[in-house]
């Protein structure tokens, strides 16, 4: 093992069907005329991403690593906070942080409970 | 949902325009996070923690740095000699918000001062560290392989391309954060503002004038890029071209 | 909530500093063991030490999480044109951090 990461780039099914580049944050800002350049749930994943570091469960390089090889390759069409997030998530799947199985049902359930609100 | 809202007192305005949709990018954020803290990836408090810290940050904490730094001579000795500790006397503590800093902000700034036969300009070689205490979050461009790979090898041509050209005998000197120091640059007062205060000085420190890509005048309070579509990064055999004046339209 | 800075994990502190200010060092080309922090493009470069910096855990050894000795930080200053010999400005230099372990004198 060496300093290339260990997430393959080999794409992920879930995260395939979740791409949409119809919305995107810069397709839906200017279409509802929302003029933050940032999507409201972007700083809630700077978050986690300093949360994951400062536990050890993902160091800060590995994941910058992982993040530029996916940016350069399977989310390289993507814009900016999305690839960010996918690429994390990404990362995660590949390391077992957690599994694909529980993130499908987790993704229903979070859905479900957004809409009835 | 209705356009407006009421704040009790009779008064109505126009809330801002939201998304009015759930999008999936939303949804897996909230997913993904919520499957971490039940892994005991991280506690939802430490999550509220980072976020309200990450919502606090920008780049006015360091305009209000430098300016003071070049109002006060002895401030800006400070800021030299033991910048976290100077930064304590603007408000900014880097032990937040954690108590030793965070993950990508470890406690050791320096600051660098440019003159007039010096000028520093900052980058990640290795990820995109920054100062986010004092700067915020970084600009997306910071993060790209093509500032980080190219601003070492070629800094006059990407500095070009950013609309700043230096003359040769002015030493261009670039600091690579590659490991747990981190830098802002302390750019030199402009003429024309003889007289100005503080608060008028902090206005033309942009987030982009402590990074080492632009030079702060008056008049100029903010930046303004050229849409750019990134380039492949120059391989290590070939020449730069003799002026780079891609950007420059 | 920092590992590498927990109490839980005393750290040794590093000993008397081996370099000083404008001492000349070159990085030693060692092999990239797991996240190296060291870029390749100063391996094997001589170049100036500009100031001795902080002790801390070098990143090899945090990314497993093996905490203890501190080791000496420096930042060396290199030349451009030491770095790559075409490049086309005497004046202009390049500076990065390193651990202690990566330098050696030249």
């Amino acid at each position: 093992m060496n300093a290339k990461s260990d997430a393959a780039t080999e794409r992920i099914a879930l995260l395939e069907a979740l791409r949409n580049d119809q919305k995107t944050w810069n397709v839906l800002a200017p279409r509802y005329g929302v003029t933050n350049p940032n999507p409201p749930w972007k700083t809630s994943l700077i978050a986690m991403c300093d949360c994951l570091a400062a536990s050890g469960a993902l160091p800060v390089l590995e994941r910058r690593q992982a993040e530029d090889e996916l940016s350069n390759s399977i989310y390289s069409n993507v814009p900016a906070p999305e690839r960010q997030l996918l690429a994390l998530v990404h990362i995660m799947l590949k390391r077992g942080l957690v599994t694909e199985s529980e993130l499908v049902s987790r993704i229903s359930a979070v859905r479900a409970r957004l809409e009835s609100a | 949902m209705s356009n407006a809202h009421s704040h009790g007192d009779g008064s109505e305005h126009p809330a801002a325009p939201m998304v009015e949709e759930i999008t999936d990018f939303e949804v897996l954020e909230i997913a993904v996070r919520e499957l971490a803290i039940e892994h005991g990836l991280f506690t939802a408090d430490d999550h509220r923690r980072f976020t309200e810290w990450a919502e606090s940050i920008g780049p006015a904490a360091g305009s209000r740095l430098v300016a003071k730094a070049w109002t006060d001579p002895a401030f800006k000795a400070r800021v030299l000699e033991d910048a976290v500790a100077a930064c304590k006397e603007i408000g900014i503590d880097w032990a937040e918000p954690t108590g030793f800093g965070t993950p990508s902000d470890y406690m050791n700034l320096r600051v660098l001062e440019d003159t007039p036969t010096l000028h520093h300009v900052i980058v990640c070689t290795l990820c995109s560290c920054y100062p986010r205490p004092l700067l915020g979050m970084s600009p997306e461009w910071y993060r790209t392989t093509n500032y980080r790979r190219r601003l070492v090898r070629w800094p006059r041509q990407v500095l070009a391309e950013f609309g700043l050209i230096l003359p040769p005998e002015v030493e261009v000197r670039v600091e690579d954060s590659n490991q747990k120091c981190r830098f802002m640059v302390l750019p030199m007062r402009p003429a024309g503002t003889e007289n100005w205060t503080e608060e008028q000085l902090a206005e033309i420190v942009t987030r982009d004038c402590m990074i080492g890509v632009a030079l702060p005048r008056p008049g100029r309070t903010a930046d303004i890029h050229p849409v750019q579509k990134a380039r492949r990064p120059v391989k290590r055999t070939s020449h730069p071209p003799e002026t780079a004046h891609e950007r420059k339209k | 909530m920092a590992r590498s800075r927990s109490p839980k994990n005393p750290q040794r502190p590093a000993g008397k500093a081996r370099f000083k200010v404008g001492d000349r060092v070159r990085v030693k080309d060692l092999p990239n063991l797991f996240y190296s922090r060291t870029q390749m493009y100063v391996r094997g470069v001589v170049g100036t030490i500009a100031a001795c910096t902080y002790q801390d855990v070098i990143p090899e050894d945090e990314a497993f999480n093996r905490d203890g000795q501190l080791e000496q930080y420096y930042i060396v200053r290199f030349r451009q044109k030491d770095l790559w010999p075409e490049y086309p400005f005497d004046n202009d230099t390049v500076q990065t951090e390193s651990p202690e372990r990566w330098l050696e004198p030249a």
